[in-house]
Formats: structure tokens, sequence, C-alpha cells
């Protein structure tokens, strides 16, 4: 029973030492070539600005604060989400990777390396936006329980689609397609949730929850149904 | 290392849509034997490696990987090194850096033998998308061979290789097939000497 | 086989009832009748949606019979694209009846968009898919995650927001607003429906299994 347990332990450590040598790897990558990361940075700034610049004198509704929010989060991070895939597939580089690790470990290599991305790209263009359009949620912690949530949920369904997306032969526009009916409710939660925060509303905890356990769900569901996407079986 | 390992392919086909690209391979290899696998291009021995690596599944026919008699079920990773012009380095990482994701022993001393034992010493911190195609082969050639695996399955080892390259790729082979089980899939007379069994794709698919 | 067929004899009895048979609804009179259209149309894009699902999950399960049960969640998710469009047809033509709007983005009507689009979304990646051999993992995967989530989009979303929505169609207890007579014909409806669903489904599936058996055979 001890040995067991023992056994477990050290196979978790082991796995953990193997997905941060994969995450390593991706890090380094994306630092050195620095693609995706600066398209995201650049079209989010870009979007806040112009929104800043032709609605400067308007006083825009919450509700429509929210949505641009999200809108320029969501497609500020589109471009890098499915690049993760994509890039192994374009550059040929997945044989590599599929002989050196096991399919559950890439898998959650990505999906940490997706979740850190969008969680940058987040943290860059709230205050961006927030300072620009000169808003301040009322609840702030609730403002950022809402984003950090939402981004999870986006960060995880993205993850898997993605995969999805780089095994096909139409990858950016296919990802749209197989993308937009997942994430539309997310995003309509997320939106109502950030719009409810900047007001000042009370902290909606049954939604923050979902979107947890919608993000729980589709890793848990999407790390036993990796191998199936991205090997024949 | 005293695991025996066997491989057992029976009838073997591949189809990809309509083309088939083979059909009826049966061999059987076991560890200490080096087996080639030969044809003119297109006949499919790119992609008979790659099914036995794990990396493709064949459409007809069944292929059995053993150790010490028992077959291997879950993923094949941990027994085997692979090398194939398809399979493309990460460019952005150094030698060291793609050598060092290969590596999965403990001794990190093992990965600055295999790079200066294959000659790159010298490019050792240089990213990959700098090397010519033939450092580029003898990087696949490490990544294949740094672990010391059971099998090791090499697809046109000597493409692009010069001849200092060719003798450090013999001399390493020499070695590992007294232990392991080799497969090698070529063209070039030179590498299939190597080999004391194989089988030719040509005879097979006609 | 011959249970389906009975789908030529209910369906013009459940057309008369409907139509002729049950008294109009108290304010919106005949319009109404289209409510016995609607509900058994949007619990088939549902059901095709969900058998769609579990062929997949049979199909990573099993690892057998591929190209067949391929075809099995195909046909389904056909069918279920067809009845998902005529779900929003019906649903039009009721909004405009009831609410004045042929569109409200109510959260029902949103829900029944989310799902064309996801059927949508599944006959695009499998035609990008055509040349993979691991085409029916891919799909099967695809179809098995939104099936995960639909439940949320369809089930939970509406009731957390207010819509304009009738109480609770879409589920068993249909008891609280329908007389008895409006009760027999929707259910009779919806059993019709489901009827023709199947009855379609196995055509298309025969279809299927001569097709791949034609094709295996051509090779040889």
């Amino acid at each position: 029973m001890i040995r067991r347990s023992l056994n477990f332990v050290i196979r978790g450590l082991i796995l953990q030492n193997r997905i941060v040598k994969l995450l390593k790897k991706d890090f380094y990558i994306e630092f050195r070539s620095r693609a995706s990361i600066n398209i995201s940075l650049a079209f989010a700034g870009i979007t806040t600005l112009s929104v800043s610049l032709t609605s400067a004198t308007m006083n825009l509704p919450f509700r429509v604060h929210s949505i641009l929010i999200w809108v320029i989060i969501f497609f500020s991070a589109m471009n890098s989400l499915s690049h993760i895939f994509i890039r192994e597939e374009e550059e040929g580089t997945s044989i590599f990777l599929s002989i050196h690790s096991e399919a559950e470990e890439i898998y959650i290599a990505k999906l940490l390396f997706n979740f850190i991305l969008f969680i940058v790209i987040t943290v860059v263009v709230t205050p961006l936006y927030l300072f620009f359009m000169q808003i301040w949620p009322e609840n702030f912690i609730f403002f950022a329980s809402s984003v950090f949530c939402g981004s999870t949920a986006l960060s995880s369904i993205t993850t898997t689609l993605g995969a999805i997306v780089a095994k096909t032969s139409m990858r950016s526009s296919l990802f749209t397609v197989i993308s937009f009916p997942l994430t539309i409710p997310v995003l309509w939660i997320s939106i109502n949730l950030t719009a409810s925060s900047l007001e000042g509303g009370s902290v909606d905890l049954l939604n923050l929850l979902f979107l947890l356990a919608f993000s729980g769900v589709i890793v848990s569901f999407s790390y036993l149904l990796f191998k199936f996407i991205w090997m024949e079986q | 290392m005293h695991e025996r390992y066997l491989i057992e392919a029976s009838n073997l086909s591949r189809r990809f849509g309509k083309s088939r690209i083979f059909r009826g391979i049966s061999f059987s290899v076991e560890s200490g034997e080096c087996f080639f696998i030969t044809g003119p291009n297109g006949s499919g021995k790119s992609t008979l490696v790659q099914i036995i690596a794990g990396l493709q599944k064949p459409s007809e026919g069944k292929l059995a990987i053993k150790l010490n008699g028992k077959e291997i079920l879950e993923s094949l990773w941990s027994h085997i090194g692979f090398a194939s012009p398809a399979m493309n380095l990460y460019e952005r990482l150094t030698v060291y850096e793609n050598a060092s994701f290969a590596f999965r022993g403990k001794d990190k001393s093992l990965i600055n033998h295999y790079i200066s034992l294959f000659g790159l010493g010298k490019h050792k911190d240089k990213e990959a998308r700098i090397l010519s195609s033939g450092l580029r082969q003898r990087l696949r050639l490490i990544t294949a061979m740094i672990n010391s695996p059971g099998i090791v399955l090499l697809d046109e080892p000597g493409s692009n290789l010069d001849v200092e390259g060719k003798d450090v790729l013999f001399r390493e082979i020499e070695k590992i097939k007294k232990e392991s089980l080799v497969i090698i899939a070529s063209n070039d007379p030179e590498e299939l000497k190597l080999c004391h069994k194989g089988i030719d794709l040509a005879k097979q698919n006609s | 086989m011959f249970l389906y067929r009975l789908v030529y004899i209910l369906m013009p009895i459940g057309i008369f009832l409907s139509l002729l048979w049950v008294p109009p609804a108290n304010i919106l009179g005949d319009a109404s009748r289209i409510l016995y259209f609607h509900v058994p149309v949007a619990w088939v894009s549902f059901l095709a949606f969900i058998i769609a699902g579990i062929h997949s999950i049979v199909l990573l399960i099993k690892k057998s019979d591929i190209p067949y049960r391929e075809a099995m969640a195909y046909n389904s998710a056909a069918i279920g694209m067809v009845f998902t469009v005529l779900t929003v047809i019906t649903g039009s033509i009721w909004a405009k009846v009831s609410w004045g709007h042929f569109w409200n983005w109510d959260p029902r009507e949103t829900s029944i968009v989310i799902l064309m689009l996801i059927y949508i979304a599944y006959f695009s990646l499998f035609s990008a898919l055509k040349s993979n051999p691991n085409r029916w993992g891919i799909s099967s995967v695809y179809l098995i995650i939104s099936m995960i989530i639909a439940p949320f989009l369809i089930f939970i979303v509406p009731r957390v927001y207010p819509s304009l929505h009738p109480d609770t169609i879409i589920n068993q207890d249909k008891k609280i607003h329908l007389e008895a007579s409006m009760r027999i014909t929707l259910f009779f409806l919806v059993v019709t429906f489901t009827l023709l669903y199947g009855y379609i489904y196995k055509i298309t599936n025969k279809l299927s299994l001569i097709i791949i058996k034609l094709r295996s055979s051509h090779d040889i």
C-alpha cells in the first residue's frame, strides 16, 4: 500500500519534471521568436487606442465597456492560442515531440503555456483599457476574478480546439469556425460578470464558479481524449 | 542492457485514401540484430519505419513489439530512438537544448559526450536553424542515440553526411547493434551492409 | 425496421391531430399549432446530436468497424443539422406570432443557434480532415467535447437567465400550462418525429454501409 502510493508520487514528480521540460522548451522558443506574442500585444494596443480615440467624448454604458474589453482580449489572444499547436505541425517538429513525450504530458504543457499566455495578454490589455477609457471598476476584486475566470475557461477550450485544428489543412480559418460556438457561452457569461463588476454589483459567485467548473470539465475530458487527436490510435 | 526486444510484423499494409503504399509485409527482428528496409522511392520505407515507431498505424495486419516476451501496450517513447528526414528539430533551440530535450537520463555529462562524439562540440550553443543540413542530420542522430534505447530506428541516417559524419555513424551503429535492435531504412549500399538481414519493399509490392 | 415504418401511419394521424383535432390555444389561436411541430423537431435536433456523440464515444472505446461507426456519427449529425434548421424556422414563425419579432436573441433561441454552429463546425472539420487517416479520432473528439459543453448551453444557461420562452418545454414536465388534448398531441408528435428520425437514420446508415463495402472491395 505504502509502496504503491510512493510509486504514484514518484511518477507524479517525474511527470511534473517532464511537463516542466516541455513548458521550458515552449517558453524558450516563444521568447526567442516572439512571433505570436508581439502580434497579440500589438493588436490589443492598436484596438484599445482606436476605441479610446473614437469614443473619447461618449459616456459608454458599462455593458458596452465590458463587451469591448472581452472582444479585444479574445481577438488578441485568438492568434496566439492556436499557434502553439499549429507551429509544431508547420515546422515539422510534431514527430520529434511525439517521439520524446507522452500525449498527456504534451497536453498539460501546452495548456499551461496557453493559460499563461492568455493571462499575460489580459494583464496588458485590461489596465490599458481602463486607463485609456478612464473607467474604474466599483468592485475591483470581482472585476479581476471575472477576467481571471473567463481567461481560464477560454484558454482551456481553445487549447483543445487548437490541437484539433493543427491536424487539418485549413488551420487559421477553421479555428475561428470551430471555436466560435464553444467559446460564445463562455464569453457571454464573462461579459455579464465583468459588466456587473464595473457597475458595482454584488459578487456573482455562482457564475464565477461556473466558469471554473467549465474549465475543469473541459480540461479533464481533453486530458483523456487528447491522445486521439494527437496520434492515430 | 539485458532487455530483449522482439518486433514481429505480420501482413502489414498501409493505405492513404485510395492509394496503397505497401502490403503483405511480414518480418521478425530481435535485439542484437540489424535489419534493413530498402526499396525504390515511394515504396514506403519511411512509412514502415514510422509505423514501427508508433507514429502511424497500419491499415491492415498486426505489429507486435515485445519486451522480454511481453507485448508493450503503452506508448513506445521510452524504448525507441528515432531519426528521419521527416523529423525536424526545434529551430530556435540550440544544439545542446535540442539534445537535452531528447535526453531522458540523469547524468547530464552524457549530453556533451554525444555532442562531441558526433562532432558538434563547436556548435553546441548555436541555434539549430543556422546549422547546415549535414550538421542537422548529425543532431538528429544524437537525439536518436543519446538514451541508448533498446530499439533504434534510422531512416536514411547517412543522408547529407560527409565522410567524417558517416564514419562516426557507422562506428556507433556497429557498437549499438550488439545489444540493441537496429532498423535502417535506406537505399545506400554502404548503410545496408551494416545489416545482415532485411526486406526489399519493391519485391514485396509486386 | 417495421417499427420505423409505422411513421407512414403515425405522421398523417399526427398532422390531423395537430391541425384539425386539437382546439386552438387561448390567445394565439390557430397560430399556436406551430408548437406541435416546433417542439418535436427541436427535440430531434438534440437527440441526433446525442446519438452522434454516443457513436463517437463507442468508436473511440472500441476502435473497430471504424468507417461504419464514423459514418453513423456523421449521418446522425447530418439529420440533426436539418432538424436544427427546421427548429430555427418554426421557432421564428412562433416568435413572430407570439412576440412580434422573428428573432429576439432569447437565451433558448441563442442555444439552438449555438447547436447549429456546432454542427456546421463539425462538418467543416470533417471535410478539412479528408486526407487524414485519423479523421475518425479527431472528429469524434470534437463531437464528444461539444456534447459535454452542450448541456451547459442548453439546460443551464437558459434557466439562469430570464427567457421569453414558455416554461421548460424541452423536458418531461409538460403538465403545467397545457390542456389534456394538447398534451396528447404534443407527445404523439414527439414520438412520431423520433420515429421519423430513426427511419431516415436507418436508411442513411444502410447506404453508408453499402458505400463502404463497395470501396473496400474496389481496393483489393
